[in-house]
């Protein structure tokens, strides 16, 4: 058997860590979290928790010989479920990041009822899985105070409630800020990129221009606080968040693509025959959809019940429209992901080690990958061979590739005004890069277009 | 800025006073909504929205 790894963004709580064996994710929890633990699972409040879906499961197991170097400090070693593929919240769209945030305020609210308390608040306890986000951190929870408010409310702020204030009043494209400040975004940050008049809105005045009027620092005050008081504060918080929303239907780069036809709707329908007839006979569990737009494909790909699709769009807006059709057809296996292939999320935190970069995160037996390629060699200046050796990096076997000619009229777009880019880029140049990573198991032109679309798999 | 990294250690000073002074702003406020239906109630026959936290029940 080989050695236990401890994880590496597992190292903030003193209260154990998360470690793998062969593949295998477990939990150390310390003797200094012994008591909180018992609290928990005796108080009903993990049976509860786990029965509404909110919290991982996990098993206790039975002795000690998993445990990584320092067992002194072990009290126990549990085998939580396994999840699927990690996602972060500046990964997320609008409403991926709403429903991550009322999700803590419910575990929290639920937690307290039962006289514990969460004792930290960032999306990193969170993931989605099976369409819903899900509390991962079974040691963030610890025996409540009444007399004390809440601890985590500062960073529950920054995390959570201030992207979504950012992206309400600022426009959505303001995800991308909490990469930048994957800790959270100060109140003093927020309170200066909001519109003036968020000063006269009760919840932003309260929550974000007060908050940034008390320095750290400053004298406190020892009074008495509540039960009562501090559920008042999550019942507002998240009346808040409820009424918090950005405008989905504003236009984007792509959210009308296919409602305003690529080509033509007799295009569409051509090749979501040609697709179904590649997917016949194929053999996968995961998949990655390489610029999903609104989730066309993405939903084909999801009627095999035990497959896993990730999702994948450079535009926000799509994404969220593609999470709230998910969550409204109750379609558990998308998994919808902001990202720019160009651009994809890189590895960060402590020896950047802590959060994987997507691409670490990416692999999948099936990549997908439709009307994107023009975009990126003819747009993005990616050499057509350089693509065809990240495709195959990406999928551990099965790639579907639609190849978008020079001719075609939307490949003429993107270079009009265009002086240079890389060339050769035609149908035979296409298929010789490739041809070094895969081999052309299907091949076949899109009726009454240039295109063409290939089922290729990996040498 | 190293504080940030130990948040749910320590929370940091102001993260309490600003609790307190939202908690009784909010006190005042569902008392003064409380108020405003029973003054209401008293010229029509609606009632007042529950103020009641449902989460008893959870």
């Amino acid at each position: 058997m080989s050695e236990p790894v401890r994880h590496p963004s597992s190292y903030r709580d003193p209260a154990g860590f998360v470690f793998q064996v062969e593949g295998i994710y477990y939990r150390q929890i310390n003797q200094s979290y012994a008591a909180d633990y018992s609290l928990l699972m005796d108080s009903g409040l993990y049976g509860k928790l786990v029965e509404k879906g909110l919290l991982i499961a996990h098993q206790e197991l039975p002795n000690h010989s998993l445990l990584p170097a320092n067992a002194a400090e072990a009290y126990k070693t549990i085998l939580p479920a396994q999840l699927g593929t990690i996602s972060y919240s500046y990964e997320w769209s609008f409403e991926q990041l709403k429903d991550a945030a009322l999700h803590t305020l419910e575990v929290l609210n639920i937690s307290i009822l039962h006289d514990m308390i969460l004792k930290d608040a960032t999306p990193f306890n969170i993931q989605f899985i099976q369409g819903k986000p899900v509390f991962i951190d079974t040691l963030s929870f610890e025996k409540y105070d009444p007399t004390l408010p809440w601890i985590a409310y500062r960073q529950f702020c920054e995390c959570f409630l201030f992207p979504l204030y950012l992206e309400h009043y600022c426009g959505i494209e303001q995800r991308k800020i909490q990469m930048a400040y994957p800790d959270g975004i100060s109140a003093g940050l927020t309170a200066r990129l909001l519109p003036w008049r968020t000063r006269l809105n009760f919840g932003t005045l309260l929550h974000v221009h007060l908050q940034n009027s008390i320095k750290a620092g400053s004298k406190e005050r020892k009074a008495a606080f509540s039960r009562q008081k501090l559920l008042n504060i999550v019942q507002h918080l998240e009346s808040v968040i409820r009424g918090l929303h950005t405008n989905s239907a504003s236009h984007s780069v792509w959210n009308d693509y296919y409602q305003k036809a690529i080509l033509s709707q007799d295009y569409l329908r051509e090749k979501r025959k040609l697709f179904r007839d590649y997917l016949d006979g194929l053999s996968f569990r995961t998949t990655l959809d390489i610029g999903a737009n609104d989730g066309y494909f993405s939903q084909i790909l999801s009627e095999r019940k035990d497959v896993s699709v990730l999702a994948i769009d450079a535009d926000t807006i799509c994404i969220d429209r593609l999470y709230r059709m998910a969550r409204e057809k109750n379609i558990p296996n998308i998994l919808p992901l902001c990202i720019e292939i160009l651009h994809p999320s890189p590895a960060i935190g402590f020896r950047n080690r802590e959060r994987a970069s997507f691409h670490d995160r990416a692999r999948a037996e099936l990549v997908v990958a439709l009307a994107v390629i023009h975009h990126l060699v003819l747009s993005g200046n990616i050499p057509l061979n350089d693509m065809a050796g990240y495709m195959s990096e990406l999928t551990t076997s099965l790639l579907i590739i639609e190849f978008v000619p020079l001719e075609d009229p939307k490949a003429q777009e993107l270079i009009r005004n265009k002086s240079s880019y890389h060339l050769p880029y035609d149908t035979h140049s296409f298929e010789q890069y490739f041809l070094s990573y895969f081999s052309i198991e299907k091949k076949t032109r899109v009726p009454n277009t240039e295109r063409i679309l290939y089922l290729m798999k990996k040498k | 800025m190293i504080g940030k990294f130990l948040l749910y250690i320590d929370p940091g000073s102001g993260s309490y006073l600003i609790q307190m002074i939202i908690a009784a702003v909010l006190g005042a406020a569902f008392f003064f909504k409380n108020l405003w239906w029973k003054f209401r109630s008293l010229f029509t026959r609606k009632k007042p929205p529950s103020q009641q936290n449902d989460n008893k029940n959870v």
